[in-house]
């Protein structure tokens, strides 16, 4: 839209880079969720 | 040694309410009858809870009061329209570069006073002494009541809600049937649930613990003192959280052993009444019906058999209630999964019947039918 | 970093589009910024008026207002709008608005993704109300009856209302990374030339601190309410014991969410005071590194420390004290935190204006909050203090001086260079006090309510504490409508005032005070020249 900067190409990749980045740490919190916690779980509880 | 203690914060806000001009004993009672702290512990573990209590209390005070007085000693001084010149060094005096270090060690020396006392108390309440022997008492939460299973006796008390009529004063603590328990004796709670999670939980006591479907998680108690100690669930159950009193009645020995004999003989009475083989007429069923209906049913699905939709639906009117007897019967031995009817094969065929034959003909049911023990027999 | 000069397209520097173009489609951090508080300030008003309720049906023994069922709809709503549509959005709002301006950075990295993160809130607070009222619609269901934390079992007993909560949250999940994602790469790749990471201002480090916490911990209760979901439709039992699941897994799921969830509503406001003491107190903030190292120490131990929210569920005894003696340490940082804003005031020219006056009022309150959460941290007196009245009282200590006040703080110090107007001073004062005053009538007796031995989130209780409920509801009348005041304060202010000049407060430093106030459409296109201190 109107008035959006107009970034340089580089920082426009650098930017998308590490927020893929950013977004692999989420994607591996939530994979890892299910079966790290219910191993920790066991662990903390004994059971 | 019991008690001596608990008094103090109670005494000093008395203090303070006498010097503000109200009179000493007069506002002592007060104070008292409001409730500011804990209730005067009655057992071991409730005691040391008390004192590690009051202990960390004391030390949140004193922290309080230190940073109070600096901020107020700040805010009255260090002000531009008295025309305090700002120190702009400050942040780099040896005070100002050293104290990222000298603070987290000075708060760490608190944490761990802290947690060092919390630790023995910690132990002796958390681990359950095996070198005396126990009075074991299950305790099961239902949505909405509790039922509190006497393992080394074969006594089994359901402890229910009474109404506002009934409790007086004790609304929303008082239960019809108390858990007994003996004093100067060691009692460990099994707590587990049969639906969702509760919480067993009375003040004088000093226990909390949750009753969690699946799980057995154990607290114990050694009571010093006879007397009636209220408490309720503390753990969001649904729509009657709030009606789970409990009732703990502590009596000596002699008296314990007498009341489980005396709950012993009720309970074979109950069974050979059910295990006649007679047929019962409509009268009898319906009158032991309304009784059971409003005491285990009624919470849910209302005195008038209205319910509360859609959560609890209506049994006045109902297709259950006016359709087969098989299914009818059915959903009150199995529950309905998935929602908050529970299975309540625990009880009794003639009770069974009783709750079956009340159903289908109160509120303008009029089936007109009568079921007979034999038939929930049949259905189990 | 970049050392780029943006360059713009020509018809870009004739201001804004006009209408509703503008906002829908808008890609400018102020804007979106602006759209985030007003998003956030509507909730605050959603989620007071459910708590005014709550408080009334309290104001005595017997159930006089609302059946339980609806209470406890109430109460969960009250806490999900008030976390995630009042608190996260306005701190998102602040950080929108002042972090390019604070890094003299033309806009945020990423502006369209920037849009996205905004435009899923309304859609996400549709769903969370939906949530709440479609049970009132024949067929609707029951009534969500588990409070925020949505437990299992009960939260597999409600009815189609729980799916839509599910779905509102993840809405709002997806929302917060996006938004997260953003700060992160516009604080790592846009600053400045020569502004380095340790000369930022501690918002923009206390936002950087709570948008990796964020990232860190909302995909695991996204993938704890996915389970959960799961278990109610697809036949799954992750957390039914019937079916060899665990219902205490849930309670683990959630709280390695909720417990960093508690500082990330606090330490964007927490970055806020950092800017204004300075300001007010006429010299410069004290222990600036060691401000950021206690955020990030918080951060850490933040992540490790959930269990104490679960000490009744029968953990051994080894987890118990490990948690206990974690939980206790967190006093550390915070209490780092408090002595370098002290020490800040310290010795300093004070004058109290509204955004100061809450500052002082945080450092009090927010101590008092702190303290009664090491008593609960200690596992022998939990079993007391556990699931009673005298966690709400704590946590409402922590959470309005921590989170909520910080960002009326910011506010009130912010809002003259956002509006270029300066705001009422004297009804603003007027606010501070009814807001303050009334707080503190509402949630005090609260601690006395919970040590006598009331639950929590009970619609009806014994008469014994009636007195101090009574109180408390007096208190949370007054303190409800004082918002009333704020908002009023605010629209007079954004419709005018006098004028702010670009450096609105006497010794304000930042480069935020070096645009116009209100700033241009577009600042910092050229970057400003740091100075190396």
């Amino acid at each position: 839209m109107a008035g959006r900067p107009n970034y340089p190409a580089e920082l426009r990749r650098k930017n998308v880079r590490l927020a893929l980045g950013v977004a692999l740490i989420v994607v591996f919190m939530a994979i890892t969720a299910i079966p790290f916690w219910k191993g920790l779980v066991a662990l903390a509880t004994g059971g | 040694m019991l008690a001596t203690k608990r008094s103090l914060p109670k005494y000093l806000l008395a203090l303070g309410a006498a010097i503000a001009g109200l009179g000493g004993t007069a506002a002592a009672e007060e104070v008292q009858r409001w409730g500011v702290n804990f209730p005067p512990p009655v057992s071991t573990t409730a005691q040391e809870i008390y004192d590690i209590h009051m202990f960390t209390m004391g030390i949140a005070t004193v922290l309080l009061v230190i940073i109070f007085a600096v901020v107020i000693y700040s805010l009255i001084v260090h002000r531009k329209s008295r025309g305090f010149k700002p120190d702009q060094q400050f942040h780099e005096t040896w005070f100002g570069r050293w104290s990222w270090v000298f603070v987290p060690i000075m708060v760490l020396g608190v944490d761990l006073t802290i947690a060092g006392a919390a630790q023995r108390t910690l132990e002796r309440v958390w681990v359950v002494p095996q070198d005396q022997p126990l009075v074991d008492v299950k305790v099961i939460g239902h949505q909405w009541y509790w039922e509190f299973v006497y393992l080394d006796h074969d006594v089994t008390i359901e402890s229910r809600y009474t109404s506002p009529e009934e409790a007086g004063i004790h609304y929303l603590r008082d239960v019809d049937n108390r858990l007994v328990l003996p004093t100067n004796q060691r009692v460990r709670f099994l707590h587990t649930s049969s639906d969702v999670i509760h919480a067993f939980w009375v003040p004088e006591l000093a226990v909390k613990k949750d009753a969690i479907p699946g799980y057995i998680t154990e607290t114990w108690v050694n009571i010093q003192q006879e007397g009636v100690f209220r408490g309720q669930c503390a753990e969001l159950c649904g729509t009657w959280h709030a009606r789970m009193p409990i009732v703990v009645e502590a009596v000596s020995q002699e008296e314990f052993d007498g009341w489980i004999e005396e709950q012993q003989e009720i309970r074979m009475a109950a069974l050979a009444e059910a295990a006649e083989e007679r047929e019962w007429d409509k009268d009898d069923l319906m009158a032991r019906g309304q009784s059971l209906y409003n005491s285990r049913c009624a919470a849910c699905h209302q005195e008038d058999g209205s319910g509360m939709p859609p959560a609890f639906p209506a049994i006045k009117g109902s297709p259950v209630a006016t359709g087969p007897i098989s299914e009818h019967i059915g959903i009150i031995l199995n529950g309905v999964p998935g929602t908050a009817m529970a299975a309540w094969n625990s009880l009794n065929d003639l009770e069974i019947a009783a709750l079956v034959t009340y159903q289908r003909n109160a509120w303008g049911n009029d089936t007109g039918d009568v079921v007979q023990p034999a038939e929930v027999k049949a259905e189990r | 970093m970049t050392t780029a000069t943006v360059a713009h397209d020509d018809h870009a520097h004739h201001g804004p589009p006009s209408g509703i173009k503008r906002w829908l489609f808008s890609t400018n951090h102020k804007d979106i910024g602006t759209m985030y508080l007003v998003f956030a300030l509507i909730m605050l008003f959603l989620g007071g008026a459910s708590a005014m309720v709550i408080r009334a049906e309290l104001f005595m023994p017997g159930l006089q207002l609302v059946q339980p069922d609806l209470y406890n709809n109430l109460l969960t709503n009250h806490a999900l709008i008030m976390i995630f549509g009042a608190v996260m959005p306005a701190a998102a709002g602040l950080a929108n608005w002042m972090i390019p301006l604070m890094i003299g950075a033309p806009d945020m990295a990423l502006p369209r993704m920037n849009n996205l993160s905004f435009w899923i809130l309304p859609a996400a607070a549709l769903m969370l109300i939906l949530s709440f009222i479609v049970p009132f619609f024949p067929g609707g269901g029951s009534q969500i009856n588990t409070g925020w934390t949505l437990y299992p079992p009960l939260s597999l007993q409600v009815g189609m209302s729980m799916d839509f909560l599910i779905f509102a949250l993840h809405l709002l999940g997806i929302s917060s990374v996006l938004a997260s994602i953003n700060i992160i790469v516009t604080i790592f790749n846009m600053r400045a030339p020569g502004l380095r990471m340790m000369q930022l201002p501690i918002f923009v480090w206390a936002w950087l601190v709570t948008a990796f916490l964020l990232v860190l911990v909302v995909p695991v209760l996204a993938a704890g309410i996915t389970m959960l979901l799961f278990d109610r439709h697809f036949g799954t039992s992750f957390f039914i014991a019937a079916g060899g699941g665990d219902p205490v897994l849930f309670q683990h799921i959630f709280w390695f969410f909720g417990h960093p969830e508690v500082y990330i509503l606090i330490l964007p406001s927490l970055g806020v005071l950092a800017s204004i003491l300075p300001t007010f107190s006429r010299k410069p903030l004290f222990g600036h590194h060691s401000l950021i190292g206690a955020m990030i120490a918080i951060a850490a131990l933040g992540m490790i420390v959930w269990a104490h929210h679960q000490y009744t569920v029968g953990m051994s005894l080894a987890a118990v004290q490990y948690f206990m003696l974690m939980t206790i340490l967190i006093s550390i940082p915070v209490g780092l935190i408090i002595f370098n804003y002290m020490m800040t005031m310290w010795r300093g020219a004070m004058t109290f204006e509204t955004p100061m006056l809450f500052t002082v009022a945080i450092i009090l309150m927010f101590s008092f909050g702190g303290l009664t959460g090491v008593m609960l941290a200690v596992v022998p007196a939990d079993m007391q203090y556990h699931d009673s009245m005298f966690v709400v009282a704590h946590f409402h200590y922590v959470l309005l001086p921590g989170a909520v006040w910080g960002l009326f703080a910011g506010v009130f110090y912010w809002l003259p260079k956002w509006t270029g107007h300066m705001y009422d001073e004297r009804l603003a004062k007027t606010f501070f006090w009814v807001h303050v005053v009334s707080f503190n009538i509402t949630f005090f007796p609260q601690h006395f309510l919970g040590l006598a031995g009331m639950p929590r989130r009970i619609a009806d209780y014994n008469i014994m504490f009636t007195e101090f409920n009574m109180i408390s509801s007096v208190g949370a009348f007054f303190f409800g409508l004082s918002h009333l005041l704020f908002l009023y304060i605010i629209i007079k202010t954004v419709r005018g005032g006098e004028k702010a000049k670009a450096r609105a407060w006497e010794h304000a430093e930042g480069l935020e005070w070096e645009v116009d106030s209100p700033p241009a459409h577009h600042t910092w296109t050229t970057p400003p020249k740091i100075k190396t201190a």
